[in-house]
């Protein structure tokens, strides 16, 4: 388009310079020297109003018409009077500044009307790119826009910020696909963002109901739990020695199944996700409470505690409690009048607890699957498996392992190892 | 010897019935109340030695009545008795004003014995004599000694004030914030885990089996308690 246009221009500073020329042959002897300098200024002037080149052209071949066929010695390219190389020199200046002047104008208003298209392009590929629901959409206008607009094709990379490659390019169109690529940008980011804002409110109002469901559930089974075993223990302070044990039973149970109802809600909170709230806490404490806790359980049976100096672990204390809790309860079920052994230390970077007792062990096999919610190791087994299960529960909310394994000498071993989640503080507890 | 009249708070009518039937045993004047604005009327026709509060009524939560009555000066010890578990309802339940609290299912046993301690702060609040006795202690305050079992034991100086502020109170539970602020001052309510280190040693000094603690309770993500019996 722009060689045609140039084309066009030294063709019409030709033609111009002829028709000066002919009018001036035509006019003889009526017109002066100086009219047919004017009319070679005016070809001059039309011929640059296409441009510095076609300005030029005109000029040099004014120049050398004007001297072959009006200045004397006519019909040759000597001058005899040097007054007109001042009318040479001006008719050149004027073809030089015009065209120049035509030139730059022009330059300016293309560029001007580039700029305007590219404004309205990146404008109608803004609005196509908010109106995107996904990535996806955006990639598309992004693809569809450049061909459309640039006639370049890209490639897209898969990351943020989205990165456009396109197949060929100069560096204007490079920095139109730039600013296509940061609006791009900021479209998908928003996008992200109103996700995000999507699913945040999603999991809030979740959790609530979960929250409100469990609480309904747990409200519900523990005051007529609290009745029975309130109603026993009342009954045992008048009742014969006879009924002693029946009643004990009954509130022993009743305390059961209380811990089934905290380990229901125990698994459901873990395993929705719920941060455990790490502290730093003497295993000491976690060990006491779960005793004290499982007393009315365990009765007078041998436990053995080997915990290693202030061994702390950096864990949520009621999880920790509860876990503890049920690896003794698991290790007083399977392995009834046995004695228990417990142990605990650090290793650095952690708390490594177990607990061993003496039963039947695990049968082979069933190392892994004894963390399964709902699983017994044999049908005799009482209990519905959910113990084991918020162990692991809450094992993997603290990042931890937990494992099972058959003891050297009979029996099983629970192997759980919570790491730190920070930097182990320093207790100096006696110069406090 | 009088009886002390206890109100019980508690929407659930067999509840309320086991409690009447327990507390009438022991000799309490019980007079119940099935929500909040039966439980207003009741106190304010009557007081109480103490009251029994189950959270989740009908007509709203019951530590409104506790904030109430707080507000309103009153200092009748009130007992939490709620089936919910979460720790952040104890602690809450606590700093509201109840001066103790028991998760459903709970022993009769256990119920009373809150309730005598309740009604024996309530008549002496915190001991300020200089030498508490519970059980094997002796806790000489103004000496800052302590005796266990006649036997003087070596306690740093913030053991002494965690079993002292413990003592004071016997037998209630005494929230980790409390002893935070009370021991560390304002700015030692983050400082929990020192806490727990500090009881754990403590532990070690006073108790026979720290594992298995007879005298100082925890009560998880709640605070401690010194038992008097």
């Amino acid at each position: 388009m722009s060689e045609h246009r140039a084309w066009r221009g030294y063709l019409v500073a030709s033609v111009a310079v002829a028709a000066a020329t002919l009018l001036g042959v035509a006019l003889g002897q009526r017109a002066s020297l100086a009219d047919e300098a004017m009319l070679y200024a005016l070809a001059i002037l039309i011929a640059a109003l296409s441009g510095r080149g076609p300005g030029l052209v005109a000029a040099g071949l004014s120049i050398g018409a004007f001297d072959f066929f009006f200045v004397d010695p006519r019909y040759t390219l000597d001058v005899s009077d040097p007054r007109f190389l001042i009318t040479f020199a001006v008719m050149f200046a004027a073809g030089v500044a015009i065209g120049g002047l035509t030139s730059r104008l022009r330059a300016a208003e293309a560029a001007s009307r580039d700029r305007e298209q590219r404004t309205a392009a990146l404008l109608s590929f803004t609005r196509d790119a908010t109106g995107a629901s996904d990535r996806a959409g955006v990639v598309r206008a992004v693809v569809t826009h450049l061909r459309e607009t640039l006639g370049v094709e890209v490639t897209v990379g898969a990351g943020l910020p989205l990165e456009i490659t396109p197949v060929e390019a100069d560096d204007d169109r490079r920095q139109f696909v730039d600013a296509i690529g940061r609006q791009a940008t900021i479209a998908i980011e928003k996008l992200q963002l109103a996700e995000a804002a999507r699913e945040a409110e999603l999991a809030v109002s979740t959790e609530k109901l979960r929250t409100a469901l469990l609480s309904a559930v747990s409200h519900d089974l523990r005051t007529p739990l609290a009745v029975i075993t309130g109603l026993a223990s009342t009954l045992r302070e008048t009742a014969p020695a006879s009924e002693h044990e029946s009643l004990d039973m009954i509130v022993a149970e009743g305390g059961r199944l209380g811990r089934i109802v905290e380990n229901l809600l125990a698994v459901t909170k873990v395993e929705a996700g719920a941060t455990p709230r790490r502290e730093w806490v003497p295993i000491e404490e976690l060990v006491g409470a779960a005793l004290e806790r499982l007393a009315p359980t365990l009765g007078d049976r041998k436990i053995t505690v080997d915990i290693r100096g202030d061994a702390v672990g950096h864990i949520d204390p009621v999880l920790g409690e509860l876990l503890l809790a049920n690896l003794l309860d698991n290790a007083s079920k399977h392995a009834p009048d046995a004695p228990i052994d417990l142990a605990a230390r650090r290793d650095g970077t952690g708390i490594i607890v177990e607990v061993a007792d003496r039963g039947p062990g695990l049968p082979p096999g069933t190392e892994h699957r004894v963390f399964e919610r709902f699983f017994r190791a044999t049908h005799h087994d009482n209990g519905v498996g959910l113990g084991l299960a918020v162990c692991r529960g809450i094992t993997t909310a603290h990042a931890g392992t937990i494992e099972a394994k058959n003891r050297d000498g009979g029996g099983a071993v629970f192997r759980v190892r919570i790491p730190d989640a920070a930097p182990l503080p320093k207790f100096d507890v006696e110069s406090a | 010897m009088t009886s002390s009249a206890v109100l019980v708070v508690e929407d659930d009518r067999s509840m309320r019935k086991y409690l009447r039937g327990a507390l009438e045993a022991h000799n309490y004047a019980v007079t119940e109340a099935g929500s909040l604005a039966e439980a207003n009327t009741a106190t304010a026709a009557q007081s109480f030695a103490a009251v029994l509060l189950d959270l989740g009524l009908p007509d709203g939560d019951g530590l409104t009545l506790v904030r109430a009555m707080r507000a309103a000066a009153s200092t009748i010890p009130v007992i939490v008795i709620s089936a919910r578990q979460r720790e952040d309802d104890k602690v809450d339940a606590l700093d509201a004003g109840a001066n103790d609290y028991l998760t459903k299912p709970f022993g009769t046993r256990e119920l009373l014995a809150r309730i005598r301690v309740a009604l024996r702060h309530a008549t002496q609040p915190a001991s300020d004599d200089p030498v508490i006795r519970i059980g094997p202690f002796v806790i000489d305050r103004a000496r800052h000694e302590v005796l266990v079992n006649g036997d003087v034991v070596h306690l740093t100086p913030i053991e002494f004030g965690i079993l002292a502020l413990l003592a004071r109170h016997a037998g209630k539970v005494i929230t980790h914030g409390q002893l935070l602020s009370e021991i560390w001052g304002p700015r030692g309510k983050e400082q929990t885990h020192y806490l727990r280190v500090h009881v754990a040693a403590l532990r070690r000094k006073v108790e026979q089996d720290p594992t298995r603690p007879r005298w100082l309770t925890t009560e998880q993500g709640v605070g401690y308690r010194l038992r008097d019996e």
